[in-house]
């Protein structure tokens, strides 16, 4: 009945709804949100107010005294006192820039520091491309490859004497590789062979299955011995650890633990995830253990009994007992998060696995682990992130990180006593590269999320 | 039984090829070598002990300590013991970083509901302060506090005051304090008692209000007999107390009570520090409720205050109390960081003067291990407890 009711009055009259009236003109546009949004309330509008007083006269004195009133040229902190007391001398903070930077690195050795970490970052360029094959080989290769170059340019010294025999031989071995990564690439942009295909004719005749593989080796191989007798024509001065310092050290010891802590959280994560009571156990005490304790203890730790409970020949600098306890710090912290993703994988996916016959290493480096990484990215970063700051604290067992510079800056007798620029300027690099990092994990989730 | 044995590949031949014989070897395996690991670990301590002529032991705790400690919460002089050092370290510790937590929860949840204002300007701000507070490291902040902060204000005789109660000057806070004639344990006993008379009082009389509609008498008779007791009590407390306002004679301040420039600086620096942190998770704890929820509570017609207060808190609360938890046990840890502009925490007073002078590192280093993994397994154990309390109870 009530059916027929409507149709009847539909073939009679139509309802058609009148189209929403738009905003009212004081509600729309900038000045429309504005009003609506910040002086909707008497309340309202009082507190934006008191906040825009508050923010001006903030913003008004931050400015006055670093960029109105400050001191771009001088040669002691005197002078910049001389020429305006209320601004910032940033005149000393210029004169320090270097030592900021590169430490005591003598200076006409920094080249080398430039070149090294210029390689390691041409190195990691094919990453940021999203349909280059062998991604993850690549990424492998710079673990197991760079840090050998990375550390013959830093220390320096002649093939055979300061720089061992295999230590110099890993090095060839990784340049030929980013030679011969490069050259591929650009042969195969112009539409050549690569080196690869070089002694494939030559192989053939011996061998007849993986021709490419052993090509490429011989290739790589070759090119290796060409570096080994390059390096052992040229020498390179050598420059001590202690030398090492500023931004440069503190960047070493960052990207040294951010490498090292995923495979250690990996292997600690799967421990404390295992079946087997024994390994579950052991894993979850170090976990715990150097999760409870605060860094800086584990950094004495590491400095004061190392030495204890190692043999009495074996020598260590202070930056290697630093290298270990941050390690051992991260990689506890990364379990977690790695633990964290491991939960979240539904169990379907392991019986997949083990349907498909696959074992349990195949299975977790196949199936688990890629996809727990990649859902653990932003607390992966976050944990980056605080480990980026948390290298400050090996100035208060002495190592001459960025922060132990600029603090030395107040003893220089030229700006004695000068603590807030220094400051000011390593806290500004600091929250350009953490607000950096982590807009970048925001926009690398969003991505992979679209992937999906 | 003779599922499990046919399910098993039992007729595959070969130790490894085996599942259960496997697990065994790995572990086996495992543990070898750990033990293994720690063996050589011991040997080589022993054999470098014996070589630096050093033995191991606690009984050093028992010597006389011999140095100065800058501000310590209990009694402390040069002539005590290595255990007091410790506890003085422990207490300087705990009263750190119990005033962060405090202050830094207000602080952070006030930032955290200003970031989710309407108000652009408001939230804008909230934001860049959490933004900018978190993304600088903790050491810098606390250095700059420090240094460029409380070592700038004036020498004590050009003290910054309030009235005469409160100086503040580059050596610290000098703040007017209460004496009480009895001990304070007492006091704290009487007001304990107080407190707790009342709750009891008022939630005696709930129950009686819920089943019967009205307040009973007895309610009222109650009411009048806590407040004369309440008043004697303001009246003893009055008389036994007197104030100590600290004055200024020769160079330095005597009277009161006086918190170093160090205290100071590091507990501002981590206050900050940590709010961000906090304004960040009670953020995501709010947003973490369904919008449903906020627009039920509107339309049943509660206040903004009573939705918070019945509604919304109660359920962020669920989303907020984990990392909470882990946010004031990264704040035990963080003030550690204190050594570095010189407050006398446990890392300062213990890993660093008294392992120069007695050089017994390996001892020292695990009690101060030691006493933060107490620490966490406490506050951990303590908030998962309240955790499953808040949690929904579900089948």
């Amino acid at each position: 009945m009530d059916d027929l009711n409507v149709k009847n009055q539909s073939a009679v009259k139509q309802f058609v709804p009148t189209p929403p009236r738009p905003p009212r003109k004081t509600e729309r546009g900038f000045l429309g949100t504005i009003r609506h949004r910040c002086f909707n309330s008497v309340g309202n509008g009082l507190l934006t107010l008191c906040v825009a007083t508050v923010l001006f006269y903030l913003v008004k004195h931050v400015l006055d005294w670093a960029v109105f009133n400050a001191v771009f040229s001088a040669d002691n902190r005197r002078q910049c006192m001389d020429v305006s007391p209320e601004g910032a001398c940033w005149a000393g903070v210029i004169s320090w820039f270097n030592g900021l930077i590169y430490g005591r690195f003598p200076l006409e050795e920094q080249w080398r520091v430039n070149v090294g970490v210029l390689l390691g970052l041409v190195w990691l360029l094919p990453l940021i491309s999203k349909r280059l094959p062998l991604r993850n080989f690549i990424l492998l290769s710079w673990i197991g490859l760079y840090p050998f170059v990375g550390a013959y340019l830093f220390l320096g010294g002649r093939f055979g004497a300061e720089l061992g025999l295999i230590h110099g031989a890993m090095a060839s071995l990784a340049l030929a590789f980013l030679g011969i990564l490069y050259a591929n690439w650009v042969l195969s942009a112009l539409g050549k062979k690569g080196l690869n295909e070089l002694f494939v004719p030559l192989l053939s005749r011996f061998v007849q299955r993986r021709l490419q593989l052993l090509s490429l080796v011989a290739v790589w191989l070759l090119v290796a011995l060409v570096m080994v007798f390059g390096l052992s024509q040229m020498s390179l001065t050598p420059v001590p650890i202690d030398r090492w310092g500023g931004l440069f050290l503190t960047f070493i010891i960052a990207g040294f633990a951010i490498t090292m802590a995923i495979p250690i959280g990996v292997v600690l994560a799967l421990g404390r995830r295992s079946k087997l009571p024994v390994i579950h156990w052991l894993s979850m005490a170090v976990i715990e253990l150097v999760r409870s304790v605060p860094l800086i203890t584990v950094l004495f730790m590491a400095v004061t009994l190392l030495p204890i409970f190692l043999p009495a020949d074996m020598e260590f600098n202070k930056l290697t007992q630093v290298l270990v306890a941050v390690c051992l710090f991260a990689g506890a912290y990364m379990a977690e998060n790695i633990r964290g993703g491991l939960q979240a994988i539904p169990k379907g996916q392991y019986e997949a696995a083990a349907t498909l016959g696959l074992g349990y290493l195949h299975t977790m480096v196949l199936v688990i682990l890629p996809q727990a990484l990649r859902m653990m990215i932003p607390n992966i970063m976050t944990s980056f992130i605080s480990l980026l700051k948390d290298t400050t604290l090996v100035s208060i067992i002495g190592l001459f990180d960025i922060m132990l510079m600029a603090r030395n800056i107040a003893n220089d007798k030229d700006w004695v006593g000068m603590h807030t620029e220094p400051l000011v300027m390593i806290s500004v690099l600091f929250f350009v590269l953490c607000y950096g990092m982590s807009q970048y994990s925001l926009n690398l989730e969003k991505r992979l999320k679209v992937d999906r | 039984m003779i599922q499990s044995s046919t399910s098993k590949s039992s007729n595959r031949t070969g130790l490894l090829n085996n599942d259960a014989s496997r697990a065994v070897i790995l572990q086996a395996v495992v543990l070898l070598l750990a033990l293994f690991g720690l063996w050589f670990l011991f040997a080589n301590a022993s054999e470098n002990l014996n070589r630096l002529g050093m033995t191991f032991g606690f009984d050093f705790l028992q010597v006389t300590a011999g140095f100065n400690i800058s501000w310590s919460l209990i009694p402390y002089d040069p002539s005590m013991s290595y255990w007091r050092v410790f506890f003085v370290g422990i207490v300087n510790t705990l009263v750190l970083s119990f005033c962060v937590i405090v202050v830094g929860t207000i602080i952070g949840t006030v930032v955290g509901i200003l970031r989710l204002s309407d108000n652009p300007l408001v939230s804008q701000l909230a934001r860049w302060y959490v933004e900018i507070v978190r993304n600088v490291p903790l050491l810098i902040q606390i250095i700059f506090w420090f240094t460029v902060v409380f070592s700038t204000l004036p020498a004590p005789r050009q003290s910054y005051h309030l009235g005469e109660w409160l100086f503040l000057n580059n050596r610290g806070l000098y703040v007017t304090t209460l004496q009480s004639a009895v001990s304070w344990g007492w006091v704290l006993l009487l007001v304990a008692a107080l407190i707790i008379a009342l709750y009891g009082l008022f939630r005696w009389s709930k129950s009686y209000y819920t089943l019967s509609g009205s307040r009973s008498t007895g309610f009222y008779i109650g009411l009048l007999f806590w407040a004369l007791f309440a008043c004697w009590a303001l009246w003893f407390l009055v008389n036994a107390m007197t104030l100590s306002v600290p004055s200024l004679q020769g160079f330095n301040f005597s009277g009161g009570a006086f918190l170093p420039a160090s205290f100071g600086a590091a507990f501002v620096a981590m206050t900050v520090y940590r709010s961000a942190a906090i304004a960040e998770t009670v953020r995501a704890g709010m947003q973490s409720i369904d919008r449903g929820q906020h627009e039920a509570a509107f339309t049943i017609g509660f206040s903004r205050v009573q939705s918070l207060r019945l509604i919304l808190i109660p359920q962020a609360i669920r989303a907020i109390i984990p990392p909470m938890t882990n946010s004031w046990l990264t704040s035990v840890k963080d003030s550690s960081l204190a050594v570095a502009i010189g407050f006398p925490e446990l890392v300062s007073v213990f890993m660093q003067t008294s392992m120069n002078q007695t050089g017994r590192a390996i001892e020292i280093i695990f009690m101060v291990m030691g006493f933060y993994i107490f620490i966490s397994l406490l506050i951990s154990y303590l908030l998962n407890k309240y955790n499953d309390s808040v949690q929904y109870k579900v089948r």
